[in-house]
């Protein structure tokens, strides 16, 4: 299996980290099963590809095959009713209101955004790729990339401030 | 219109600042950062993408997931074979320059097994005779061996003698030069095969002065010449033909008597 993982030079690739593509599954669908499913399908069919030689030579083929195996596995489920979020500013005391959360909680807040905001927020968080990479892997631009983030900010701020509306001010 | 258009990128590309700085790689990035480092708007955001970084970090891989990161080969790695390295162009490319370069060390080394004082010399003489041509002579018509007073009297040059096995043999012409090196060099061209005679002076070791003897006839071949050169009083003499060695055998076999 090690060899799914090379690139052509035969180097590990560290854009192809693999606890970071399973977090990425995490974040991308709220579920540790469903992410589990994701990540087990998307290394099954990298292996086979590798067992045939026919391993993609692009260096981030297995982020973007696991983002349209959690697209589709998302499209079979129950969508969310679309509703306009609230917004706030970034505020100061956000780092200790996020500190009070738990990654799952984070990654259900993250899988209910809408596609593409989805896919950027959760490449952005993982901190694995730069802004480029990102714009390649969830096919978007610079502007848009920019948008999602900047709004997934305050709409998450405002979550965390209905959340825990005392936090920061003690 | 340009400066609204270039605020806006900058805003874009501040929105997507990395959160931690092995990702801070873009120029453009860079700019922009340095500009906004000290707003407070910005260290907010900085410090809110770092604590959501720190919760996502926080994920734990499921067991049944951790095994794919496992050293265990999963999928047999194909072993590499013999035949596979042979057939690896790189592999190849090293092994015909290795050949190729063994090649030239072989082909030097027997060319110089047959080596002797005077050889270089002897196989340049051989690229003159090739090129010379019967009107670059002096018309001289008598016999080989008569012509070493003709070179001690004219040049004076001492012990330019042709030995007695092409002594008797007619000339058609001769002349002296020097060479590169300006050594006088004697040339006697036969009427007998077209046959070229060379009288040169034999190496000298470049310490002690001494001549570098070797003993009977030693073959040379340049471009389809070949040479039959021995040395004697420190001159070496030189009989070269258009041909190969069997050409000149019967010449060297016995002195006439």
């Amino acid at each position: 299996m090690r060899e799914v993982f090379r690139g052509p030079s035969g180097v590990p690739e560290r854009k192809q980290n693999l606890p970071q593509l399973y977090r990425f599954c995490f974040l991308m669908l709220g579920d540790s099963r469903k992410a589990q499913e994701v990540f087990h399908a998307t290394l099954r069919e990298a292996a086979v590809r590798a067992a045939r030689g026919e391993l993609p030579s692009e260096p981030f083929w297995l982020f973007r095959d696991a983002r349209w195996r959690c697209l589709d596995v998302t499209k079979s489920d129950l969508q969310p009713e679309w509703v306009e979020m609230e917004e706030r500013d970034v505020a100061t005391k956000a780092e200790s209101q996020i500190q009070r959360l738990d990654p799952m909680q984070l990654a259900i807040w993250i899988s209910a955004a809408p596609d593409p905001q989805r896919t950027a927020l959760a490449l952005f968080y993982l901190d694995e790729f730069d802004y480029r990479e990102i714009l390649e892997i969830a096919e978007l631009k610079l502007s848009e990339l920019s948008r999602f983030l900047a709004k997934g900010r305050r709409q998450l701020q405002a979550w965390l401030d209905s959340k825990f509306p005392q936090a920061g001010n003690v | 219109m340009k400066l609204l258009s270039s605020m806006r990128r900058q805003r874009s590309l501040l929105n997507c600042a990395p959160i931690s700085a092995r990702q801070l790689a873009d120029r453009p990035m860079r700019s922009a950062i340095s500009r906004a480092d000290d707003s407070a708007e910005f260290v907010d955001q900085q410090n809110f993408d770092r604590a959501v970084a720190q919760l996502v970090s926080l994920i734990s891989i499921p067991a049944e997931s951790a095994e794919w990161f496992s050293e265990k080969d999963l999928v047999p790695v194909r072993k590499r074979t013999w035949r596979n390295m042979v057939r690896n162009p790189a592999v190849l490319a090293i092994s015909i320059a290795v050949v190729v370069i063994a090649g030239v060390f072989v082909f030097n080394f027997v060319s110089h097994l047959n080596d002797f004082p005077g050889s270089a010399t002897a196989r340049k003489l051989l690229g003159v005779a090739a090129s010379t041509r019967p009107v670059m002579l002096d018309p001289v018509n008598a016999e080989a061996g008569t012509l070493s007073d003709l070179f001690f009297m004219k040049h004076g040059l001492e012990h330019y003698d042709v030995p007695e096995q092409f002594a008797d043999f007619g000339t058609i012409g001769c002349r002296v030069f020097e060479d590169d090196e300006s050594r006088r060099i004697a040339q006697i061209w036969l009427s007998e095969k077209r046959m070229q005679l060379f009288l040169f002076p034999a190496e000298r070791d470049s310490k002690s002065g001494a001549v570098l003897r070797f003993p009977g006839w030693r073959y040379v071949h340049q471009e389809g010449w070949t040479g039959a050169v021995t040395e004697h009083s420190g001159v070496c003499f030189m009989a070269a033909v258009r041909g190969s060695d069997k050409d000149l055998e019967p010449y060297l076999s016995q002195p006439k008597e």
